[in-house]
């Protein structure tokens, strides 16, 4: 059943909010955003045709709000509604909302939702498929007497997750039984907060495997291929940070038969529309099935870059009921991509989160080089949501091309206001084990105790320049002159010259 | 120096103060740090953002104000820098003192919502006891007592909102800095 979508609206925000209305863009689609009372300003809300209010700040108030999102969404005549990641998203109640309001939902059917956005559930599925898998529960926890009970048949360390989650939240790996009923309780509070529904389950943890995930589109011709893998090992709080396609740890065999076990889960689920099989892959190369994401990832970039497949048009393409525009071997990987994702947290400060307003903005540009971002120099980073700014994603035609490039362009990356996770992924980029591919979820914190904020190369550089503008506020402050906090000094334009430091003729008086 | 005043600064990294003099000579700064002289030409290229040429090598350099102290990040690294006037310096440093009562005060570091408070006034905590969770962009964010002490005053409850530089605890006697 072929329905050309016409009007797409875009139940999210952020960089991936800018992401879906591009695609639009590109294929004459109208977009309609909706934004939160804090998000006036954001993006999106710039660059759609249309942009509504649907709500107070906290997300539960607005995004998370079914009912506010389709009123918009028929006020607007919208056909089509794209939930992008988090939120709605993995939300199988939106889907059938959707389906019952007469809109077509960018993603798979609420039944394959279900299916899989239950991580015990989608468990099953792969363990009747085969699919190798890590010991754990297939059920959420009923209690904690429960946990301690089963935990213990399984043995420490193990890893508490929330059923209905994502992201990372609402994770935490326990070393200890003493230390289980305290991760029990936040794991509940952060998936609840998270995604209103606080059930977590447990399976044994695998010590410093690496994550590598599976790309895969279906049609509702029922065909699904797969686009190969990405490599998250990257990962803080087990968030991940930088990622890549390919992996330098999967072979062509290895990404067939992972590539066919993503497959096979997709199908078994009537799985329609991009989604991604999440694995765990241990030193030996053995693969288990983690949990499949009903929703585009975060960083489904590197695998366009690699790919040349464009996945938020291959969703709007099935979406339209069309068929694919690729069969399985018609997917070729060319090169490599990496990605990292600029966080506004204080990496030296425990990564706590760092709204706020960005006084000035630089982003790199140049050969190969992609910016995915949801901010703008004068943006202020509300303190409601996540914490993501912008995604930095480089090509090059092999790996230590495409490291050379991407250290490259953070080097050019300006952020000027908040903080941000720019100098620590500077220097994973730079580590011996990331160059040399050796890479596992345990790498950052093997890294961080010897990461600090600076080694002392350019201390007498950032003593120069500190005093220097001190210097310079108070012949300011002495002279009279306006604009002594060095931003207002040249009036409109933030972005020309603001004023300058030093030059013959620019200061009177002397 | 072309009859340009010439400055002289304490700027203090860590715990080393360094002497910085500094002039301002027919639109560049001739700066003293040390043994070292050099020719510094300086220009902002976007508030808060620094093209510094020294002797033609470029650096850019990104300086912000923060609670008093100037924040520098260069070449990927980031410096805390308190810059005095010297003689302010002297005057400061002259009477010695404590440790300020900031060190004994847990502060809220960014804006939140309090979702847990584990330790109650009288409470005895040990270095890496969590003392509070804020919740702030979807993240439980646990803060844990760096050393150990006893907890004076609890001033937050769990499900109030909190503002950046907000007291959240005060530690009481004993031991030192408690600065979570």
């Amino acid at each position: 059943m072929k329905r050309k979508l016409r009007k797409l609206l875009i139940a999210n925000r952020g960089e991936i909010a800018v992401r879906v209305i591009r695609a639009c863009r590109e294929q004459g689609i109208a977009t309609v955003a909706v934004f939160s009372e804090v998000d006036r300003d954001a993006l999106h809300v710039q660059l759609a045709d249309e942009a509504h209010p649907i709500g107070p700040a906290p997300a539960l108030e607005s995004y998370l709000v079914i009912d506010r999102i389709l009123a918009v969404a028929r006020a607007a005549g919208a056909d089509a509604i794209h939930p992008g990641y988090g939120f709605l998203s993995e939300n199988a109640s939106f889907a059938e909302a959707c389906a019952d309001a007469g809109v077509t939902f960018v993603g798979p059917p609420a039944a394959a939702i279900r299916a899989m956005g239950s991580k015990t559930a989608a468990r099953t599925i792969a363990r009747d498929l085969g699919v190798p898998m890590v010991p754990g529960t297939l059920d959420a926890l009923e209690s904690d007497a429960a946990a301690r009970t089963t935990a213990r048949e399984i043995g420490y360390p193990v890893m508490l997750k929330a059923a209905h989650g994502g992201g990372g939240k609402g994770m935490r790996l326990v070393q200890r039984e003493e230390d289980l009923a305290e991760a029990l309780r936040s794991a509940r509070a952060e998936a609840g907060a998270a995604f209103g529904n606080a059930a977590v389950y447990l399976e044994r943890a695998v010590i410093e495997p690496r994550h590598i995930e599976i790309q895969v589109l279906g049609d509702a011709d029922g065909r699904v291929i797969h686009l190969g893998e990405r490599e998250c090992s990257i990962q803080r709080r087990h968030q991940k940070l930088v990622e890549e396609c390919p992996s330098s740890f999967v072979d062509a065999d290895l990404r067939a038969r992972m590539g066919d076990a993503a497959c096979r889960v997709a199908a078994a689920a009537g799985y329609v529309n991009a989604g991604t099989v999440e694995f765990l892959v241990d030193a030996e190369r053995n693969f288990y099935f983690l949990e499949m994401n009903t929703r585009l990832q975060v960083e489904h970039p590197v695998t366009e870059m690699v790919t040349g497949m464009d996945l938020v048009a291959e969703q709007l393409r099935i979406a339209a009921g069309e068929p694919l525009s690729r069969g399985q071997d018609d997917v070729t990987w060319r090169g490599w991509a990496i990605e990292c994702r600029v966080n506004a947290e204080d990496p030296f400060a425990g990564w706590l989160p760092s709204p706020g307003t960005i006084t000035a903005l630089r982003a790199p540009s140049g050969p190969w080089v992609r910016d995915d971002s949801g901010v703008y120099e004068g943006y202020t980073i509300p303190r409601f949501y996540d914490t993501l700014m912008s995604k930095l994603i480089v090509w090059g035609a092999d790996r230590a091309i495409a490291c050379d490039r991407m250290a490259r362009a953070l080097a050019e990356y300006r952020v000027v206001g908040v903080r941000t996770t720019i100098p620590v992924l500077e220097r994973i980029i730079a580590h011996p084990d990331f160059r040399a591919g050796r890479l596992s979820t345990a790498f950052l914190e093997r890294m961080l105790p010897a990461v600090h904020s600076n080694d002392g190369r350019h201390r007498d550089v950032a003593i120069l320049a500190a005093v220097i503008a001190e210097y310079e506020r108070g012949r300011r402050a002495a002279l009279g002159a306006p604009g002594a906090d060095g931003q207002s000094a040249a009036g409109h334009d933030p972005r020309a010259v603001a004023w300058r430091l030093s030059g013959a003729g620019t200061w009177t008086g002397r | 120096m072309d009859g340009a005043i010439a400055v002289k600064y304490v700027a203090t990294v860590g715990n080393e103060s360094r002497v910085v003099e500094i002039a301002d000579s027919n639109g560049r700064y001739r700066v003293t740090l040390g043994e070292s002289e050099w020719a510094v030409d300086v220009r902002a290229a976007m508030p808060g953002v620094y093209s510094i040429l020294i002797d033609g090598v470029s650096y850019v350099a990104d300086v912000v104000d923060r609670e008093g102290a100037c924040v520098v990040e260069v070449a990927g690294e980031r410096y805390e820098i308190v810059v005095e006037e010297q003689t302010r310096h002297i005057i400061r440093t002259r009477g010695g003192g404590g440790a300020g009562a900031g060190d004994r005060t847990l502060t809220a570091p960014l804006p939140g919502k309090i979702s847990r408070v584990a330790v109650r006034p009288g409470d005895a905590v040990s270095a890496g006891d969590i003392l509070l969770v804020i919740e702030a962009m979807k993240m439980e964010n646990e803060f844990r007592a760096a050393v150990a002490g006893t907890v004076a005053e609890v001033r937050v409850a769990p499900g109030q909102a909190v503002n950046a530089g907000d007291v959240l605890i005060v530690m009481g006697g004993g031991s030192d800095g408690n600065r979570a």
